[in-house]
């Protein structure tokens, strides 16, 4: 690309502002996600409470969405390549990377989705809260085409590693919490489990005790 | 009407009259009960319903009469209508009105025989309770398998009530499935909206949101059958009888050293030994339940079946059940067998509850066993301190109470048993524990 070569004036800022912070926010939005599939398995990072991880994955997310907002606002406002303001949030309204901007218009509006309904949960019932959340695992995906394709930024070099790696952990990540949650025991049949586990072990605890006497 | 409504300002108000033996603080059994069930007999009896013609109006007699919620907790009911009734205006939504008759402590039977023998008072209640709201839709909400086929007379009473055109709001019949949790409120909404019947977490309180949002009144079906009359006959003759804290008479269930429940009208404040028959200075006596608390023979013999006098044993009256443990019984043993049906009827939701209860059971039938370990005393004693309080609902805290309070009472015999000694001449289970403990998910739906 030519602006490449003339490096940061101030007509190429915005560009370079909208460049940086889209990477930032495709780092950020994968920390987001592996947060929440953390959370959804009730897990834990090393020295944090459990409430802890749950207020990490909420302020990463309100603070992605402000990096998204200048990576969308610095696009549009940036005069080199025109993209409507319309096309940040309706899908194939720019004539510029129609195809791949339009993907980061569904990306954000999911995303928005997510977070106005978590800012509103108080007032919704978990189901509406859930099935909005659960678009997340469409939304990162989406957004991540949208990283690699409309720019050519992470197509090359360290970039580029960095954008696989960000997919394959998040890919990880998904996989170990459908595997951890294929292995969990049904509610109605927790309880008498344990019970059994729990008679079973002071049995044979007794038995070593009548044994030793 | 005025003659017939005389005769029930004695006891028994809720339940038909027996023959002639009211009165004598014997507590009677009602049987089948014929055809009490048929709507005109009833209307014979009571009364025909008054409605109020405006929401709202029955309010200030509930407040009046003093009338707390039957099914255990004993909440003044007419807070529970306002708060409805004021949820419903701010948030323009019509409510729902839900008799509980899911009555699944184990130990009763009060609710079962109430709706078996008077159930048009039931639903007399139902209307009232809904046109006091403003209710468009009315549920009535009992258990499925019981001894007696209540839900087929309950349809019946329901048509012939449809017949006399008497019924304001449609009564819908819910069966409640056969867990210990069923009765309880947000449980009872999860299950009415296709769930399983597991609690959830308060808040939203369900007088603000509960079925599809509504706000929801859930009352016992003995309140109802108390408002009903008040309604009829006034809160000053709801007074008549009672203490004046806690007004008013309640079904109570009464087991004696026979282990034959008997179901009796009595009035609040009545001695406990007028119900317990004859009682020793070293027995016990389990008050309300599985979720209740275990007093002394001694505490019995001195105290009185109201929330007041209660207090004084760390007991409360619950939903009404006073059960005497036979001489030749365990106290250790028979609690030990409840808490593990307590145990195994946890809805296995919440950490302290799953992982604390069958500890606490585990650890009881080692000491009733006998040999058990040392510290298995100390073990449930913390483990109790930690599991209360930490439920979505009041299932750990209720278990604990009745723990503590076995280990309070019968801490001679819990000496014995760690000598391995039991001081129980007859092994036969004393206490109702059910057996059929859930396996799968459907038995929770």
């Amino acid at each position: 690309m030519l602006i490449n070569v003339s490096g940061i004036n101030s007509h190429t800022v915005l560009w370079y502002a909208s460049r940086a912070t889209g990477v930032v926010s495709l780092l950020l939005l994968t920390a987001v996600m592996l947060l929440g599939l953390l959370v959804t398995r009730q897990g834990r990072l090393p020295g944090l409470p459990r409430f802890a991880v749950t207020g990490l994955h909420r302020n990463l997310s309100l603070l992605s969405v402000a990096f998204v907002a200048v990576h969308v606002v610095s696009a549009v406002a940036d005069g080199y390549v025109k993209i409507p303001l319309t096309a940040a949030v309706i899908p194939l309204a720019s004539s510029y990377e129609r195809l791949w901007l339009g993907l980061g218009a569904v990306s954000l509006d999911l995303m928005l989705a997510a977070a106005v309904t978590s800012l509103l949960r108080r007032h919704l019932s978990r189901r509406v809260w859930r099935a909005v959340h659960l678009t997340a695992y469409l939304s990162w995906p989406v957004a991540w085409v949208h990283s690699v394709f409309a720019g050519s930024d992470l197509r090359h070099g360290p970039l580029f590693l960095l954008a696989i790696a960000c997919a394959v952990v998040v890919l990880g990540a998904t996989a170990w919490r459908v595997v951890a949650a294929s292995g969990d025991v049904p509610r109605a049949e927790r309880v008498g489990l344990l019970m059994t586990a729990v008679h079973a072990r002071d049995k044979s605890r007794n038995r070593e005790r009548t044994l030793a006497k | 009407m005025e003659g017939t409504a005389d005769a029930v300002t004695e006891l028994p108000r809720l339940l038909p009259p027996r023959d002639g033996k009211q009165g004598d603080g014997k507590p009677d059994r009602p049987s089948d009960g014929g055809r009490s069930h048929d709507f005109r007999s009833h209307a014979l009896r009571y009364g025909m319903l008054t409605y109020r013609d405006r929401p709202g109006d029955l309010i200030g007699e509930a407040e009046a009469a003093g009338l707390t919620g039957r099914g255990g907790a004993a909440f003044p009911v007419h807070r529970k209508l306002r708060a409805v009734l004021d949820a419903a205006g701010k948030r323009r939504r019509t409510p729902v009105v839900i008799a509980n008759g899911a009555e699944s402590e184990p130990a009763s039977d009060k609710d079962a025989t109430l709706l078996w023998l008077s159930p048009h008072l039931v639903l007399d209640g139902l209307q009232l309770a809904a046109e006091a709201v403003g209710a468009d839709t009315a549920i009535l909400y009992v258990h499925a398998n019981r001894a007696h086929d209540v839900g087929g007379r309950l349809i019946e009473a329901i048509a012939q009530r449809q017949a006399a055109r008497v019924d304001r709001v449609p009564v819908q019949l819910a069966t409640a499935p056969a867990r210990f949790l069923s009765g309880q409120e947000t449980a009872l909404l999860n299950h009415l909206s296709g769930g399983p019947v597991t609690p959830t977490f308060t808040p939203p309180r369900i007088t603000e949101r509960g079925l599809n949002n509504a706000p929801t009144l859930v009352q016992n079906v003995e309140t109802l059958a108390h408002l009903a009359l008040i309604a009829r006959k006034g809160p000053r003759w709801f007074r008549s009888v009672g203490t004046a804290e806690e007004p008013g008479s309640m079904l109570a269930t009464i087991r004696r050293t026979d282990g034959q429940p008997r179901i009796s009208e009595v009035p609040l404040g009545i001695p406990l030994k007028d119900l317990t028959g004859d009682l020793r200075q070293d027995g016990a006596v389990l008050i309300g339940g599985y979720h209740g608390t275990w007093i002394t023979g001694a505490q019995a013999l001195e105290l009185t079946l109201d929330n007041d006098s209660l207090a004084r044993a760390e007991a409360r009256v619950g939903a009404g059940i006073v059960i005497v443990l036979p001489a030749d019984r365990c106290g250790v043993v028979e609690t030990a067998r409840a808490v593990r049906y307590l145990a195994l009827e946890s809805a296995g939701q919440c950490g302290p509850c799953l992982n604390g209860l069958p500890r606490i059971a585990a650890a009881l039938a080692e000491i009733a066993g006998g040999r058990a370990r040392p510290q298995a005393v100390g073990d449930v004693e913390r483990w109790a301190g930690l599991v209360s309080g930490r439920g979505a609902c009041h299932h750990p805290d209720g278990t604990v109470r009745f723990v503590r309070s076995a280990l309070r009472t019968f801490a001679t015999e819990v000496d014995w048993h760690k000598r391995g000694r039991c001081s129980a001449a007859n092994t036969r289970p004393f206490l109702p524990v059910p057996q059929d403990t859930a396996r799968s998910e459907n038995d929770w739906i």
